[in-house]
């Protein structure tokens, strides 16, 4: 295969689904329905747990509180990548792209790509929309830093999404549980709702690994003024790509392990 | 009663193993560990009873919302439906026995969000006033139970409704003062917030767990029922609504 088809290839078939994430998306929401639904929900999870900050006295927490909260509306999104993983089994359609040619992994990646997408919106809104009304003030030159920062929260949260969806790919029943209790997780120890000083040294040190971290240590820097964002930002990267690459192994190892076993289209 | 109770065994059979029940055994810790770790965090321990309560608040209305509100839909589906109606036992005490069921697994979250505070944070909390702290779980309970008999007839004669039950999580916990008390929401918000039972019942909660002896317990325990009664009584007219509905267009074993 030479360089280009190499390149377009993956691309082509990435496109395609991606094509598929977007009917879905449109089947499932209106944009009455996403922005007075779903937009007013997430926006309403912000707010609540803001709040906290309010009962406990302290603008400080409430503004940390605020920006956590609000950039964990976007990985809430992007993992659902572990849901819609399994729509292809349930439709039936997974068994005919397990004998399709072309990995597996090039479907999923593009498969879910609505998530990261409505995900980066819903964040950007929650901070910009709803920060000042909790003391979470913008100068304009700190906008465009922190969108791209949400946008590569976004991204990498669903590469770390992706592999949790291929290491649980054939346990369907337990896909939702999974997806909630992986965010939760992570709700907990990346940094949103405490520093990650709080918690012992090698929960610290999990959490380093998962791009949440960084990208959270990277937008309150720049929303604070605090310190480099560039080195979390470019951990983050390399770490969403280091998951994308595992995501991509453990999709192969999983179908592998799947035709082996006649359970493409009934999981386990 | 014997319907109530073979509806209420049958259930917990069905929701004992369900992945909807092991989200809520899964998710309720996790809840506690992240409110308790910003109470900790905030040098502020007398906010564990805040981080205990919300949680098991939160797993009952979840519960409510999403094994309740199906139960109709799922034997519409699975073309059970017309045999539950075409026989003499009246459908609504099966129903409700079901759902009692569900509010009764959902009150395992508390024990779960207590041995989190515990074993976590080392916050053993004393239920300092028992007697009130198991009236209220009970009547909230039942408060829970009654409310979700009307999700499952709306999501019926709703189709749409259904797509926004995932948006009438956080929108209602924030209103209903789940984990922040109804004093400290915006005034024009607190006579809403009153309509709701659950702020009576997280009010009264977590009362029962501070040292002062909670105030008015008569009165704020009859609020809760009432406001369930109100619930039932509107579940109660929008099931049967769905079933002279579905009688009339002949789409009794159809989703």
């Amino acid at each position: 295969m030479s360089l280009t088809a190499s390149i377009t290839a993956p691309a082509r078939i990435i496109r395609y689904s991606a094509a598929n994430a977007l009917a879905d998306m449109r089947h499932m929401y209106t944009w009455k329905t996403w922005t007075f639904g779903w937009l007013g929900r997430m926006l309403a999870q912000v707010t609540f747990f803001a709040f906290f900050g309010h009962v406990i006295g302290s603008a400080d927490q409430t503004r940390y509180l605020l920006v956590g909260n609000a950039v964990m509306t976007c990985v809430i999104e992007s993992m659902m990548v572990i849901v819609s993983t399994t729509w292809e089994r349930r439709v039936g359609t997974l068994t005919l792209l397990s004998a399709a040619p072309a990995p597996l992994s090039w479907v999923f990646i593009g498969r879910s790509l609505q998530w990261p997408v409505s995900g980066t919106l819903t964040s950007l809104a929650a901070l910009f929309g709803l920060g000042p009304a909790f003391g979470v003030h913008w100068r304009a030159g700190q906008i465009l830093p922190v969108t791209a920062l949400v946008v590569l929260t976004a991204a990498t949260t669903y590469c770390f999404g992706l592999f949790v969806a291929a290491v649980a790919f054939n346990a369907d029943g337990a896909r939702n549980i999974i997806s909630n209790a992986t965010y939760l997780l992570m709700m907990a120890v990346c940094g949103v709702q405490v520093p990650t000083s709080y918690w012992p040294d090698w929960v610290r040190v999990v959490a380093q690994a998962i791009p949440l971290t960084q990208t959270l240590k990277a937008i309150r820097s720049v929303s604070g003024g605090t310190g480099p964002a560039l080195v979390p930002a470019c951990w983050a990267v390399l770490l969403g790509v280091g998951w994308l690459v595992a995501a991509s192994w453990m999709f192969q190892l999983m179908a592998r392990r799947g035709r082996r076993t006649g359970s493409m289209g009934t999981g386990a | 009663m014997r319907i109530f109770l073979t509806g209420f065994r049958f259930q917990l059979r069905v929701a004992w193993g369900s992945p909807d029940t092991l989200q809520i055994c899964v998710t309720a810790p996790l809840f506690t560990l992240v409110f308790m770790a910003i109470a900790e965090h905030a040098e502020r321990p007398d906010l564990a009873p805040f981080a205990i309560v919300s949680p098991t608040l939160m797993s009952l209305w979840t519960l409510a919302l999403f094994i309740a509100g199906e139960l109709i839909g799922d034997e519409r589906r699975s073309g059970t439906l017309e045999a539950l109606i075409a026989v003499p036992a009246r459908l609504s005490t099966l129903v409700i026995g079901r759902i009692c069921a569900v509010t009764t697994l959902g009150l395992l979250s508390f024990a779960e969000a207590w041995l989190v505070a515990g074993l976590v944070f080392d916050r053993w909390l004393a239920v300092r006033h028992p007697l009130p702290f198991v009236l209220c779980l009970v009547v909230t309970a039942l408060a829970m139970a009654a409310t979700a008999t009307i999700f499952s007839p709306l999501f019926i004669l709703m189709p749409s409704a259904r797509t926004v039950q995932n948006t009438l999580t956080y929108p209602f916990y924030l209103l209903s003062g789940v984990l922040i008390p109804v004093a400290m929401l915006p005034f024009w918000l607190r006579p809403a917030s009153h309509l709701i039972f659950l702020s009576w019942s997280g009010d009264l909660l977590r009362d029962s767990l501070a040292a002062p002896a909670p105030h008015d317990v008569a009165a704020r325990l009859a609020a809760v029922l009432a406001l369930g009664a109100v619930s039932h009584l509107i579940g109660m007219a929008l099931l049967h609504r769905v079933l002279r509905r579905v009688r009339r267009l002949g789409t009794l074993s159809h989703s």
